[in-house]
């Protein structure tokens, strides 16, 4: 263990805080509930004490060489100081939140128990120096989060946390694969020289690294939410306890992202081929997760697609930022701000509807709707959330949708002045300002229904809950609300800081010029997006995503086709049936085949075949002796009636005249035996014969012919 | 240390079992003097290990240069302590699981003395002693599979023989060949294999490599010999745990490596087919076994086809046919004994508990057995391969292995795709028992709600908290093992 020891405390102390909590729990629930709050607080603390000696020391590093095989390395630089303290403040916030919210919960200790695991785990992938540091934690994260998404234990968080636990897990093994193929090819993971390494061999083993970042990016991407992995993330958030969700959505996707932007900025430097990639996996998720929230019509299940589609501009920046090359710095600033602004917006956004689930136990929008009435402070909260992501001039989503649209016209330029082809990156440029419009839309729905229209027969009632929340949940939602308005206020004094700080991570350079955040030219992408918006709102959303009822309410229709879901459609038969039956069945065939049992039984025929062969061999021998050279003598055979030749000719004959008898003369059939004929007849001719040749008159006749004749030859010869 | 001492550890337990059934001991007495027994053992074989005797110790003389010998050696020595270390705390956990069962003196006498014949296996010195403990091995465990004395474990037994003795008919053909083609029988690292006494018989060396593989491999239940180990799961759980998990299947995959490295010389097999031949039988075995234990709905018949396939990665790690192989080898065979013998051990007191054998009951059972199935989950994480676990390190070994083997010959490349799949198929098939257990879907464990079901006594619980604590250390710093069998793989 040697170097920042600061680094390392950052990492154990939630874990073992989540032990104490636990124990604690086990005896006193009060005093449980104080100790997470302030294990919290004090993670942050430490957090702010390395800072502190970040800004003395400049960059911290931790290596503990042999922990689980590959070391561990943990490294402190401005990006990671950044998203360390953003990690720590969601958490310290939530954690406040819990309390309330979990009052009427069950298995509150379980909850909290893996919730600062989570934390330590979360801590060590954004602290962590080489990926495979980032691995390990990121791993322990995936599994400890789980436990959130199934807290509830109803058949919805059951199924939600399948797919959650499946997805993590196999993104987990497919990313420990792409590790394991760049460190076989680069001989390094760490992220600092992993740039060097990857250029040294870059010509021979492209296609290595090329597969390990795409190993990579599947494991990143799927932790993201990122298309088309994202299937689980619209279904795990919103199941999820409140605050739960804020982290899942604000601060766990980071962690995939912090791996694709690692994996971009240092594999993959300036790689356009990458860049493209990234670019178009981007587009897709940010528009797809847009328009899944303009469908929605649960409070949280929006906001998680709301969350997918950031994801998507984040990631738009991150394929800007390798496709612009050197000049980067408007993507490399805009996808940071962006990771930081939703962080904190879906930090916002997620507490306030967890207020809500507090009070109202639903989420569906026709049931919840006029919540928020007469409820300043919470309409205040959510409307500088729903702004800021909304990209409205004055709010910090601004800043950082503008820097990142700024990054594609710049490219644009670029493009066209090198005379290619670019109307497909002014086709994503359109894309980007769509769903920044639709991002207004759903933002809009959401407020008008909860802060603005009201429940057709239950507003009486929310209008009198005026403690709808106690003093701690206000704290927790109110800092980060005003940090968040002030961010947007003062663009140059916060976030700007904030990018130069963090920037080097991803190796972008100081803009050549300061950037006019309010200049005409980077307000009319603004003005666009809202035109879109509000297009978008009163023509979709009011006209077609809304019915009539009885007694002339309006209600929220979810008009999204119930079938059109790439999990059930597309995952679900290709992994639970396709896959499974196949291997499964392949299998069951090999062992129903039983190779062994088929082997051993055909090896037991041919054995005993052989066996026989062997034990007649003696016998046989014999056998054929005896048929052959030693055969025994025959009794002729004795015919009853006639002789070979009279029986042989009559049953020749009589297979010819049966032949004919079935033949020709069917109706008239000849029934006689020629075998009995022939043996009659020859009797006759031996009885003839015998009776000639006995007879002595014949002899005597025979003696006078011979000497009649012997009389001629003698007279005339 | 005089290398006679090298006897006591194999003797010992041999004897004392074998008295067992002379004293009559009632059941306490019993006990007592087991654990005894089988700790003396223990404590004589780490002692032996750390004063490693230089030369062997020949009892006798067989016939002609053929000995009876022991010695220690560096693998010898991991085998010896790892059984050693298992074997005391497998036996506790025995005592409480066979309270309920009948016949238990001439049960533990057979189980005592398969140890000292498992000890005999790891310290034989050439491949003519191994041969013979092998063969002891198989009979005598082979009363332990019968033990039940139903017709399922009759049937079980039977089929446990024939493969076994069969296996060793294998595997004698390799002794002879060794005999003739090698200068000596004893176990050199590096082969005896004399190539100038082969020649031209290379390919008949290839070929009696294979059928050696196989033989042996039949006890590490290698494709396609796998069909026993299921079956026997009917023994009673400390025999499958300690037996089909560890000491008998453990000793297969130990004779392969004996086999591979020891006689075998790797660099004439190295790059012919029997290597990739090996090769794919290990993969086979791997997705073989990982794929049949998700369609497998019975506990520990599931946590046995889990066995075969990491029986395979072990024998995957040798097929690497490099130090590096070797090394992996050894570190999943230490790695895999523990976490599987766990996972067994849980699996039976689940059963011993509550007498539930299949997965589709285990539903909320974690609230039950809160001790259980908290050990239980770190045995599937790490029979998973999550980092922090002691299975990580054998996997990521095996995955090293096979990328450095993959230079020389790509197909060994193919054995990463295989790790993955079959990782993937573990965190299935562990995965779903975990989550059933502690988080049932609602309703469903009404069944299970209003029985009386609690964790079981503390001889049960102490070696499954002492695995699971060699799990997580193993996992979180395993360098001082890995100092070992570099130095014993020579790298």
């Amino acid at each position: 263990m040697v170097g920042n020891i600061e680094l390392f405390h950052i990492i154990w102390f939630p874990f073992v805080a989540a032990f104490l909590c636990y124990l604690t729990g086990r005896r006193h629930k009060i005093v449980r509930d104080r100790f997470l709050q302030l294990s919290v607080i004090a993670e942050m603390g430490i957090v702010a004490a390395a800072v502190f000696v970040y800004a003395q020391q400049g960059e911290l590093e931790f290596v503990w060489k042999g922990f689980c095989m590959q070391g561990l390395y943990l490294k402190l630089d401005g990006f990671r100081v950044l998203y360390g303290s953003i990690a720590a403040f969601m958490w310290m916030m939530t954690g406040i939140f819990s309390r309330e919210y979990f009052t009427h919960y069950r298995n509150r200790n379980r909850y909290y128990f893996f919730y600062l695991l989570t934390l330590g785990a979360t801590m060590g992938v954004f602290l962590s120096g080489d990926f495979y540091t980032t691995f390990v934690f990121f791993e322990i994260m995936s599994l400890t989060s789980y436990v959130w998404v199934i807290h509830d234990e109803k058949p919805a968080a059951m199924k939600a946390g399948e797919i959650y636990l499946a997805i993590a897990v196999i993104g987990g093994l497919v990313m420990l694969m792409g590790l394991f193929l760049l460190y076989d090819a680069a001989g390094t993971l760490r992220m600092a020289e992993l740039r060097e390494a990857v250029q040294a061999v870059m010509p021979e083993k492209t296609t290595q690294i090329y597969a390990a970042g795409g190993c990579m990016l599947f494991g990143f991407g799927a932790k993201a939410g990122m298309f088309p992995l994202h299937i689980w993330l619209p279904k795990a958030h919103p199941v999820a306890p409140a605050p739960a969700s804020a982290l899942l959505s604000g601060i766990l996707t980071k962690t995939g992202v912090f791996g694709v932007l690692a994996v971009s900025a240092e594999m993959f430097r300036y790689d356009s081929l990458w860049g493209k990639l990234i670019l178009l996996l981007g587009v897709v998720t940010m528009f797809g997760g847009a328009l899944l929230a303009v469908f929605s019509v649960d409070l949280k299940r929006t906001l998680a697609c709301s969350s997918m589609s950031q994801i998507g501009f984040i990631l738009t920046g991150a394929g800007m930022m390798e496709l612009l090359g050197r000049g980067n710095a408007l993507a490399v600033r805009g996808t940071i701000l962006h990771m930081v602004n939703h962080s904190m917006i879906k930090l916002i956004l997620f507490m306030a509807a967890g207020v809500i689930y507090m009070n109202l136990h639903h989420l569906d929008l026709n049931e919840i709707r006029g919540f928020g009435r007469k409820k300043p402070l919470l309409k205040g909260i959510f409307l500088v959330g729903a702004l800021s992501i909304g990209g409205i001039p004055g709010f910090s989503g601004y800043i950082s949708k503008t820097l990142l649209h700024e990054s594609i016209v710049e490219y644009a330029a670029e493009l066209g002045a090198q005379g290619e082809w670019f109307l497909w990156i002014h086709a994503v440029e359109w894309v980007f300002l769509l769903t920044g419009g639709m991002t207004i839309a759903y933002m809009t729905k959401l407020f008008t229904a909860v802060f603005l229209e009201r429940h057709p027969f239950r507003q009486a009632e929310y209008d009198g809950m005026t403690h709808y929340m106690n003093c701690e949940s206000i704290f927790a939602l109110a800092v980060p609300a005003i940090l968040l308005a002030v961010m947007g206020v003062l663009p140059y004094l916060t976030m700007n800081p904030a990018a130069d700080l963090s920037q080097g991570f991803l190796h972008g350079e100081m803009p050549v010029h300061a950037v006019h955040y309010f200049s005409l030219v980077n307000l009319k992408g603004a003005l666009i997006s809202l035109t879109i918006g509000a297009v978008v709102y009163f023509g979709v959303i009011r006209k077609l995503l809304m019915g009539k009822e009885e007694a002339g309410v309006r209600t929220y229709l979810n008009r999204w086709p119930g079938w059109l879901d790439l999990e059930e459609l597309f995952y679900r038969p290709l992994f639970q049936r396709a896959a499974v039956w196949v291997s499964a069945g392949v299998c069951g065939l090999v062992d129903r085949m039983y190779v062994i049992c088929g082997f051993l039984k055909a090896l037991m025929e041919l054995s005993a075949f052989f066996c026989r062969l062997c034990d007649y061999l003696v016998d046989s021998v014999l056998v054929f002796i005896r048929s052959t050279t030693h055969k025994s003598r025959t009794e002729q055979h004795v015919y009853l009636i006639g002789t070979r030749f009279s029986r042989t000719l009559g049953i020749f004959l009589d297979n010819v005249i049966e032949l004919l008898n079935h033949t020709i003369r069917r109706k008239n059939p000849i029934e006689h035996s020629f075998v009995v004929t022939f043996a009659e007849w020859e009797e006759m001719f031996r009885r003839t014969n015998r009776l000639i040749g006995a007879s002595l008159s014949f002899g005597l006749m025979l003696a006078a012919i011979g000497l009649a004749l012997t009389l001629i030859y003698l007279l005339w010869w | 240390m005089s290398s006679v001492y090298l006897i006591l550890p194999v003797i010992l337990p041999i004897a004392g079992g074998a008295l067992m059934p002379v004293l009559h001991l009632p059941e306490k007495r019993r006990n007592l003097y087991l654990e005894i027994l089988v700790l003396l053992t223990s404590f004589l074989a780490v002692l032996c290990v750390l004063r490693k005797p230089e030369d062997g110790f020949t009892m006798f003389h067989l016939t002609g240069n053929l000995d009876f010998a022991l010695r220690l050696d560096g693998l010898g020595c991991v085998f010896t302590c790892l059984i050693a270390v298992l074997w005391p705390l497998a036996t506790l956990y025995a005592f409480e699981y066979m309270r309920r069962e009948e016949r238990t003196t001439s049960f533990f006498a057979f189980y005592t003395m398969t140890y000292g014949v498992t000890l005999g296996i790891a310290m034989a010195k050439n491949l003519v002693t191994m041969y013979l403990f092998y063969e002891l091995l198989t009979l005598i465990s082979v009363y332990l599979v019968m033990h039940p004395m139903t017709r399922k474990a009759i049937h079980a037994s039977r089929i446990y023989l024939y493969y076994s003795i069969g296996g060793a008919a294998f595997a004698f053909i390799s002794l002879v060949f060794v005999i003739i083609f090698g200068n000596s029988t004893d176990f050199i690292l590096g082969g005896v294999l004399d190539p100038v006494k082969v020649g031209d018989n290379l390919q008949t060396i290839l070929f009696v490599y294979l059928l050696a593989f196989w033989g042996f491999g039949v006890k590490a239940a290698v494709f396609p010999f796998q069909g026993w180990l299921p079956e026997a799961s009917v023994a009673p759980t400390p025999v499958t745990a300690l037996l089909h998990a560890v000491a008998v299947v453990k000793s297969g995959a130990f004779a392969v490596m004996r086999l591979t490295y020891y006689c075998f010389n790797v660099e004439m097999l190295q790059g012919t087919w029997v290597h990739f031949a090996v090769m794919s039988i290990a993969m086979i075995s791997i997705m073989y076994g990982s794929t049949m234990a998700v369609k497998e709905t019975h506990f520990k018949r599931r946590l046995a086809y889990s066995t075969i396939s990491n029986l395979s990665y072990i024998l995957l790690g040798v097929t690497m046919m490099s130090p590096l192989g070797l090394l992996a080898g050894m570190s999943h065979l230490v790695i895999h004994a523990v976490m599987k013998i766990g996972g067994f051990f849980s699996a039976g007191a689940v059963l011993h508990q509550s007498g539930k054998q299949y997965i589709d009951e285990l539903n909320g059972l974690g609230r039950k057995m809160p001790f259980v199935f908290g050990v239980f989950t770190i045995f599937s994480l790490s029979l998973i391969g999550i980092p922090l676990f002691a299975g990580f390190i054998g996997k990521w070994n095996i995955a090293v292995a096979a990328m450095d083997t993959g230079k020389r010959y790509p197909f060994a490349y193919a054995a990463v795709a295989v790790l993955l799949y079959s990782a993937l198929m573990t965190a299935i098939y562990m995965l779903t028992v975990v989550v059933r257990a502690w988080f049932p879907d609602q309703g469903t464990d009404a069944g299970c709600s209003n029985e009386e079901i609690t964790d079981p006594g503390w001889e049960m619980k102490v070696p499954l908290g002492i695995f699971a604590v060699a799990v997580l250390i193993l996992g979180w710093y395993s360098e001082p093992l890995m100092e070992v069998l570099r130095a014993i793989a020579e790298l």
